[in-house]
């Protein structure tokens, strides 16, 4: 582990030839790779629009592409700044391809994004489709608990046991209803962009998706409760 | 600017390859023996000679105390982590060592990164002698499952030896860039496993080779491995079994025996690499009350070790997992390392993935190979094969209450990097303390520190500062940590204090001292190690002779005379400085002596074995 050397501000000049360039990895004029301005979009990264329902085959081969031209090994034998600059480059290729390949970590971008993400005040509370599957759920894990402290009776456990597998089942449909809602949510986003949509349309739909990414969590929590308590049952 | 070449860093052995650009393949190098591995062994004489390889594992019967095998066990690692290891291996660390090992080699003291500097400077002086040129760059492999430090100090192993490392490569990568050369029609496209069982660590990696427009992409998907788990362990297993018969069956300890104990671990290794092709093999070990002669059968084996070979499957399974695929779905399983020649790792992996796998290349060679190929890529511009390889561990920093709070994931494509805000939680706060971990666990104490340090903030209410600190990992699988002063706008590099590994500063210091070391050149370093070996050989005739004489064992004229024209060839090369006749010389006189030595070791064993007898009535 080392310190990073120092890295340059952002330049509307190619700092080799002075064209000018407005963004692109590489110069218009010169081909040299340019530093990226530091707030660039993990979507126009990939020189994508912003919809949710992307083309993932698509995006791994502009992955694929952008690979070739940025990777630091075909820099090798360039200027330590070149060097730097592929390196920098590279890594957030591979950060936006990280978040952008998968659906739930790519809301979760676009929403951190545009400070839309609020996980906070509602993440504890059960959504109230489930509570009545919850409640049972905590009585099982209960009466779990005391028959393993009670030794373990075979009977009983094996029937608890049943009961744990079968809130399992539940809460992977649950995921599964709330992934479809969340699907359509992102249909319904990108119509909204290609129809122009106004801002206040598109608050609405990222609130409604921050909405059901906090009652995802809460879901995909208990899920990961009963699993762990299965795996030592 | 010199040559580029790949160097396989291994535990047990160490190989150098080049790419040989008439035919384009792979090559290689062969050392002054003639062969292409090096023994990773490494000994240091009372003047401060260093002697490694061949000549250096010899060194492990008759001074073992100033002689090291399988260094690359404590790369990267603190004294504290190494506590198990040591009941096994003869390491003899100073008790100075704390984030840095310190080993005692006879008089003197070195860091496990000096002593693979001894090796690589070795392989070094190979590629020199074969290409009459300078060598200055190098492909290093490490295991994929290699932490930051470990990496870096392989890096700075490089650095000790005056290669430049222009890329660590992992070697199971390195095994599938290898390999892909010869078989990519058939696996374009496809998803490969690389079973990479070696001396000392074991790794596994899941690839996808894409064909685009451009060339072909190894995309790694995942990975994962032990780093300390490999046929050294298997070693360990048989001579624990062998000294506790021997301590039975003759009441004698070889714990203060420490030449006997190499002894015993080179016959247990030859049995089990004899166990591979043969279903049992027998070990003749002499001791002071007789001989300890035993049959091992490969089925017994197989029971020891079958723990060990089912450790490895829990990586396996872990990264076809995290690649979101089946074990079926690969389209082909390649066995590099030399452990996987075990048909039992065999049986297993096409168990467990029900395909027969790829053994064609020599699992000895194929890492250094790809490292080669490599080498080549990166040096001749050559744009048409990209590696895009993980990093193996999440990476984090500690949060409240001693949890870590991963920041990025393992087997992120590198390069990769995370941004993180950090501001004061207190009035007047003037630093804040960062503590970046490796690992897979929850709390911090379970994952591997790699650094601590502190921003610095200048004092105002809490909340104010906003510190962003980007962290990011190369290409080589090293972090690298800049801050930034949000509100000042300012960059600002950061003092890193690494938790375990070696300063900038020391590495300085140690490359001032290495200077006497590399000025031996390394053909005269090969003259002397040949005179030595020389000197010693005929000691060893002469006094196998006059035993002869006392023993009035029969020497036959033609015998006699055939061994003393032997030796006058070995004294007269001697006094010339070719180091290379000197060898061939010793061998003649070795070809000679054989009939004589092999009749005084029957008798040895015969006296042995009858006093045996005697005391058994």
């Amino acid at each position: 582990m080392s310190a990073l050397p120092t890295s340059t501000t952002t330049a509307s000049a190619c700092w080799s030839c002075r064209a000018v360039t407005g963004g692109e990895h590489f110069c218009p004029a010169c081909g040299k790779l340019q530093p990226l301005p530091r707030s660039t979009d993990y979507f126009a990264f990939f020189g994508l629009p912003r919809k949710l329902r992307l083309d993932t085959a698509e995006l791994e081969k502009r992955f694929h592409q952008l690979s070739w031209k940025l990777h630091p090994d075909h820099f090798v034998r360039e200027e330590a700044y070149e060097r730097e600059l592929s390196l920098n480059r590279s890594a957030q290729l591979n950060d936006a391809y990280r978040a952008l390949r998968d659906p739930i970590l790519r809301v979760e971008y676009l929403l951190a994004r545009e400070g839309m993400r609020k996980e906070g005040q509602h993440k504890q509370q059960a959504p109230p489709e489930l509570l009545e599957e919850v409640f049972e759920l905590n009585e099982s894990l209960d009466e779990l608990r005391g028959v393993r402290r009670a030794g373990g009776d075979g009977n009983e456990m094996a029937a608890l046991r049943a009961k744990l597998e079968a809130a399992q089942k539940n809460f992977q449909d649950a995921l599964a209803t709330v992934d479809e809602e969340l699907d359509g949510i992102f249909g319904q986003w990108d119509s909204a962009l290609d129809a122009g949509a106004d801002e206040a349309v598109r608050r609405k739909l990222m609130e409604r998706m921050n909405e059901v990414l906090n009652r995802r969590s809460y879901i995909r929590n208990l899920l990961a409760n009963v699993q762990s308590e299965l795996a030592e049952a | 600017m010199g040559r580029v070449v790949g160097i396989d860093l291994g535990t047990t052995y160490s190989l150098i390859a080049y790419v040989d650009r008439t035919t384009g393949e792979p090559r290689c190098i062969p050392g002054p023996y003639g062969e292409t591995l090096c023994p990773s062994v490494v000994s240091v004489d009372p003047d401060g000679t260093v002697v490694v390889g061949e000549p250096a594992r010899r060194r492990l019967l008759t001074q073992s105390d100033r002689t090291i095998y399988s260094v690359k066990r404590l790369m990267g690692r603190g004294a504290a982590d190494v506590q198990d290891e040591l009941k096994i291996f003869p390491f003899r660390i100073d008790p100075e060592s704390q984030n840095v090992i310190r080993v005692r080699l006879g008089e003197r003291v070195f860091t496990p990164p000096e002593i693979s500097a001894f090796i690589l400077r070795e392989l070094k002086g190979w590629a020199e002698e074969f290409f009459h040129d300078a060598v200055d760059r190098a492909v290093i492999t490490v295991p994929a499952y290699f932490n930051d430090a470990q990496r870096q100090a392989t890096k700075d192993a490089g650095r000790l030896a005056g290669l430049e490392a222009l890329r660590l490569v992992n070697e199971p990568t390195a095994a599938a860039l290898a390999y892909g050369l010869h078989e990519k029609p058939a696996t374009a496209g496809g998803l490969v496993a690389v079973y990479d069982l070696g001396g000392g660590t074991f790794d596994i990696s899941i690839l996808k080779l894409i064909s685009t427009g451009e060339g072909d992409i190894y995309q790694v998907l995942s990975t994962n491995g032990d780093t300390h788990l490999g046929g050294d362990d298997i070693d360990n297993l048989l001579q624990s079994i062998a000294r506790e018969e021997i301590r039975k069956q003759f009441r004698f300890d070889l714990d203060s025996h420490p030449e006997a104990v190499q002894e015993l671990r080179r016959a247990l290794i030859r049995a089990k690499h004899e166990l591979s092709a043969a279903e049992a093999t027998t070990v003749r070990f002499p001791v002071p009350a007789g001989v300890y002669v035993r049959e091992f059968t490969r089925a017994e084996l197989e029971g020891w070790i079958r723990p060990l070979v089912e450790r490895t499957m829990g990586p396996v399974k872990q990264a076809v997992a995290d690649a979101k695929l089946a074990p079926a779905q690969m389209h082909e399983v390649v066995l590099v390392g030399g452990s996987t020649r075990i048909p039992l790792v065999r049986r297993s992996v096409e168990g467990y993935f029900g395909r027969r796998p790829h053994t064609e290349l020599n699992p000895d060679e194929v890492v250094a190979l790809g490292a080669a190929v490599q080498a080549e890529i990166l040096e001749s511009g050559v744009k048409n094969m990209l590696l895009l390889d993980v990093t193996p561990l999440s990476l984090g920093i500690e949060t409240m209450g001693g949890v870590v709070a991963k920041i990025i994931p393992r087997n992120s494509t590198i390069p990769a990097s995370a941004q993180e805000l950090f501001t004061t939680g207190v009035d007047n706060q003037t630093g804040i303390d960062i503590h970046v971990l490796q690992g897979e666990r929850e709390l911090a104490k379970d994952c591997r520190s790699l650094a601590r340090f502190q921003l610095k903030v200048p004092p105002g209410p809490a909340g104010l500062a906003r510190i962003e600190v980007k962290f990011l990992i190369d290409a080589n699988g090293i972090l690298q940590v800049a801050a930034r002063d949000l509100h000042a706008g300012e960059e600002r590099s950061i003092e890193v204090q690494p938790s375990y590994g070696l300063s900038d500063t020391e590495i300085e210091r140690m490359l001032e001292e290495s200077i006497e070391y590399a000025e031996q050149d390394f053909s005269e370093r090969q003259l002397i190690e040949a005179r030595n070996e020389a000197e010693s050989i005929l000691h060893v005739t002469e006094k196998s002779l006059a035993q002869a004489r006392e023993e009035q064992a029969e020497v036959g004229d033609a015998e006699r005379e055939t061994i003393e024209a032997a030796v006058a060839a070995v004294r007269e090369s001697m006094a010339g400085s070719d180091y290379k006749l000197i060898r061939a010389r010793i061998d003649a006189l070795n070809q000679a002596t054989l009939p004589l030595a092999e009749r005084m070791m029957n008798r040895a064993l015969a006296t042995a074995l009858e006093g045996k007898r005697v005391e058994d009535v």
